[in-house]
């Protein structure tokens, strides 16, 4: 038995922004809902990093997660004849079919994008597969779009989908007479073909959990949109043939310029967070809003902004930073909560427990009334203590103000009478107050391996090796 | 009205235990009392609200440490420690004195203070008793510690009775500074006993103190846990906690494993503070009734329970598997602070178990029925049953051929760490 998926799309169309809700039926009854456009929480192993249990729960902004298998399998890499298997040991709600996506540097040859089309077909068909009597086909795959940055090859491969299929090739899947027929969802995911457009294996790198030595010494601040209008294009290539009524992911965007863009030129529903995650690892609390509110609308690009300057890395600003660096001395005597609005985050509403552990009869079970929420000041203070708590409070925000994010979307595109121009002009106003540099993200980093060299794991190897050396 | 109110609800028939109410400031915590350590004003990973949840009422910030960050001038902008971490109950800072001798490889002691090199600027600085106190005025600590001169207690030799002399002085210098501060009616002063591991120095410096009562809001007993013998430990403890006034509350400094917490409980010590069920849960060790056990064994891989069935913590009770946290732990920071979580709710349990006992006047079956269950298997610590036969309480009584485990006798579950 497996969960069902219905994807109801209340406005939108085929290649531009859409808005709907995606229903999950589980085998128990259990439904499961997210609006889109919305996003979906990643995972290390299996959890939210930062967030135990209750916490998690308590995070109204996580709903959905997304956790990788090679997580959770640790001993060999999988292998595809044993992926149908695997997943159904694993009893996700959705499983993505395997592609066969080049992990050698690019670029890649005609014959190895054909193979990789061919061969990422040939998994889905195998995990779809319902000619042995103990299977029937599962009705909760999403599939990666393969066919790398080859329009013809991506192309190929949506046609491959749709293609009737006959002989052996139907009787594998019976009753389906398309692959596609047995595909719930399309999803991409943009690093590779990110690293491919860029030639750097390295670019976009800052979203990943490198380990701290690693952080290069000298970061060049780049355009996190440099690849976005080319990744949009791909997109549509791949579901220009596709029907529009099946929701679409997207893996490892940069954050919410590149969000918008896809919103609005590729008709994207779904959005991974790694990128609002590793900004709480790395110290950054985010800081922005859709639509933008009125104070910040009339900001000039290039401005200088106070607040920015010594964000900046010695690059010009072109615009209001999308959150701001708490390694930042700026902030050790800023008592100011994160943010302003009353998120229901851990960090800005923080919520007195309902019931209290009673030890003896004689505890009282006291609880303080209405926390205060949390310090910009003793948040720095607990990132530069190498503190844990920082990140988990950072990622209950952080999270927040992307479900905020995404809630500003859903009720723009939702408004009535909202037409193409208003939108449009949004996401420019959007795209021209907030700065869409990867300044903020290169300076936090820095800051964060700085203390993480200093004060974490393996220091006292690291000062002795220090020490020999003088 | 004295910032410290000590009500002793009830001592155990047959040993020195007993239960009290401790008023202070922040609220009332109910002793006898494990304290968990925040160094940096935070229990590592986890939310002011996630320790309220577990019952604990009493935490400790080091002044050392919140010296150096974020600083007194943060500390007092913030309007002191409590509101700058988001705690709401009680709050105990040390002196400052034991970490100068740990971590700074420099510290020079004179009689004026200690002076050691600054670790931001590497500039001398002198931490005096009266400095001490002014900052942990800024952290506004319910209770604060004495300045004390800190030896290692495997220290022998002239230095222990000076460092013991020493201690007193500084005392004095504690209490001058504190009374004249203004704030005895929000603040108190513990002293600390020292003198090593010297019964005859203890003596000494338990009579100075003494005499000083009326302007102290309890005791602690310092300069232990430093590696020095168990049997040597406990009889130190004992001979402190008989001679301290019952009217006050008594702080055993650095003790944390369950055992250990016990046995001062039964000489009659009503606080401890250690960093082990914190740090140990880092490393993935859960405490529990049966003995640490060690997540990072290949045996639970596979074992879908929680870690114990009846412990009321969120991790145990959110049924969290040990399979799971054997899967993340030391791996991932939410494993941390699910043990965390649940070794925290692990002591509280000891402690609320001793309280109750106590009150019902079945303190003496406790110990034997948690011994039993904790050492019952791999062998009785030598030293804990001499320590608990001093008190009345004969361990081994009516088992014949029961295994004693010689010397310090932890009991732990690290054999080997291979995943499977």
């Amino acid at each position: 038995m497996y969960s069902t998926i219905a994807f109801t799309l209340e406005s939108g169309k085929q290649h531009g922004y859409r808005r709907g809700i995606l229903q999950l039926k589980r085998p128990d009854g259990t439904v499961l809902e997210v609006k889109t456009p919305g996003f979906v929480t990643a995972t290390s192993r299996g959890v939210v990093s930062h967030l135990t249990q209750r916490l998690c729960e308590q995070t109204e902004a996580v709903r959905w997660i997304h956790a990788t298998f090679e997580s959770l399998y640790v001993a060999t890499r999988p292998f595809p004849a044993s992926w149908r298997s695997y997943s159904q040991a694993c009893d996700p709600d959705i499983v993505f079919a395997l592609t066969d996506t080049p992990f050698t540097p690019p670029p890649f040859s005609q014959k190895r994008s054909v193979k990789s089309v061919e061969r990422s077909l040939a998994w889905l068909s195998d995990l779809l597969r319902s000619d042995t009597s103990e299977y029937t086909h599962p009705t909760n795959v999403f599939v990666q779009m393969a066919g790398g940055v080859e329009h013809d090859a991506r192309a190929a491969f949506a046609d491959g989908l749709t293609s009737r299929l006959y002989d052996k090739e139907a009787d594998m899947v019976r009753p389906l007479q398309t692959l596609d027929e047995g595909v719930a969802g399309y999803s991409f995911d943009l690093a590779p073909l990110r690293a491919t457009l860029s030639g750097d294996r390295l670019t976009g790198r800052l979203y990943d959990k490198i380990p701290a030595h690693l952080v290069p010494e000298v970061l060049h601040p780049w355009d996190l949109t440099q690849y976005t209008g080319d990744l949009a294009d791909l997109v549509r290539t791949s579901l220009s043939a596709l029907p529009e009524q099946k929701p679409r992911l997207v893996n490892s965007c940069t954050g919410p310029h590149e969000i918008l863009q896809l919103i609005q030129s590729a008709g994207v529903d779904l959005f991974d967070a790694a990128w609002a995650q590793r900004a709480a690892d790395i110290g950054i609390a985010l800081d922005f809003q859709f639509p933008v509110p009125q104070q910040y609308r009339d900001h000039v690009a290039a401005s200088g902004d106070d607040d920015a300057a010594g964000e900046n890395d010695g690059a010009r600003q072109a615009g209001i930073p999308i959150g701001y660096n708490l390694y930042n001395f700026q902030y050790a005597h800023d008592f100011r909560p994160l943010t302003d609005h009353p998120f229901p985050s851990a960090a800005r509403s923080p919520v007195a427990p309902s019931t209290v552990i009673l030890h003896s009869s004689i505890d009282s079970g006291e609880v303080g009334e209405s926390p205060s929420p949390f310090s910009r000041a003793y948040i720095h203070h607990l990132l530069h203590t190498h503190e844990m708590s920082a990140h988990a409070l950072l990622l209950t925000h952080n999270l927040s103000v992307l479900d905020a994010f995404f809630n500003g979307v859903r009720e723009l595109l939702g408004s009535p009478g909202v037409c193409d121009q208003v939108i449009g002009d949004e996401i420019a106003i959007f795209s021209r107050v907030y700065d869409a540099s990867s300044s903020l993200f290169n300076v936090s980093a820095k800051c964060w391996a700085e203390v993480e060299l200093a004060r974490g794991k393996g220091r006292l190897a690291r000062e002795k090796a220090k020490e020999l050396l003088s | 009205m004295p910032a410290l109110q000590f009500e002793i609800l009830a001592t155990c028939h047959t040993t020195k235990a007993r239960v009290s109410r401790m008023t202070l400031p922040h609220g009332v915590t109910a002793l006898p009392a494990f304290m968990p350590v925040a160094t940096q004003a935070a229990i590592k990973g986890l939310t002011p609200q996630q320790v309220e949840s577990l019952g604990i009422t009493l935490i400790l910030n080091n002044t050392y440490h919140l010296n150096l960050r974020p600083g007194t001038k943060v500390l007092q902008e913030a309007g002191g420690a409590h509101k700058f971490q988001g705690w709401r109950h009680n709050l105990l800072t040390d002196s400052g004195g034991f970490q100068l001798v740990s971590l700074s490889k420099f510290t020079k002691i004179t009689e004026e203070g200690a002076l050691f090199s600054s670790p931001f600027t590497g500039e001398p600085t002198m931490l005096t008793p009266e400095e001490s106190i002014s900052i942990q005025h800024a952290i506004g600590a319910d209770i604060m510690m004495q300045l004390d001169d800190v030896v290692s207690s495997l220290t022998t030799g002239p230095r222990v009775a000076e460092a013991m002399a020493r201690s007193v002085r500084w005392l004095d210098r504690c209490i001058e500074y504190h009374e004249k501060s203004g704030r005895t009616d929000v603040q108190n002063l513990f002293a600390i006993v020292q003198g090593g591991l010297d019964p005859e120095l203890r003596n000494q410096c338990l009579d100075e103190m003494i005499q000083r009562k009326d302007r102290v809001a309890g005791y602690a007993i310092g300069g232990l846990s430093g590696g020095e013998a168990k049997d040597t430990f406990w009889r130190i403890v004992k001979q402190c906690a008989d001679k301290l006034p019952a009217d006050k509350p008594r702080y055993c400094m650095g003790v944390g494993f369950a055992e250990d917490l016990l046995v001062c409980a039964a000489l009659g010590v009503d606080m401890a503070d250690c960093v082990f069920p914190t740090r140990t849960a880092r490393f993935g060790v859960a405490l529990t009734f049966k003995g640490p056990m060690n997540l990072k064994l290949g045996k639970h891989a596979t074992e879908f329970v929680p870690i114990d069935e009846n412990c009321p913590c969120p991790t145990c009770k959110g049924g969290t598997t040990r399979a799971m946290l054997h899967h993340i732990v030391t791996l991932e920071t939410v494993a941390a602070h699910a043990v965390t979580m649940h070794n925290l709710t692990f002591q509280a349990q000891v402690m609320g178990g001793a309280r109750d006992a106590i009150l019902q006047g079945t303190f003496p079956d406790y110990l034997h029925k948690f011994f039993d269950n904790y050492f019952g298997d791999a062998g009785y610590p030598e030293w804990c049953v001499n320590a608990l036969r001093s008190v009345g309480v004969d361990l081994l009584a009516g088992k014949e051929g029961a295994k004693i485990v010689q010397g310090d006798g932890a009991r732990w579950e690290y054999s080997t760490t291979k995943r499977k």
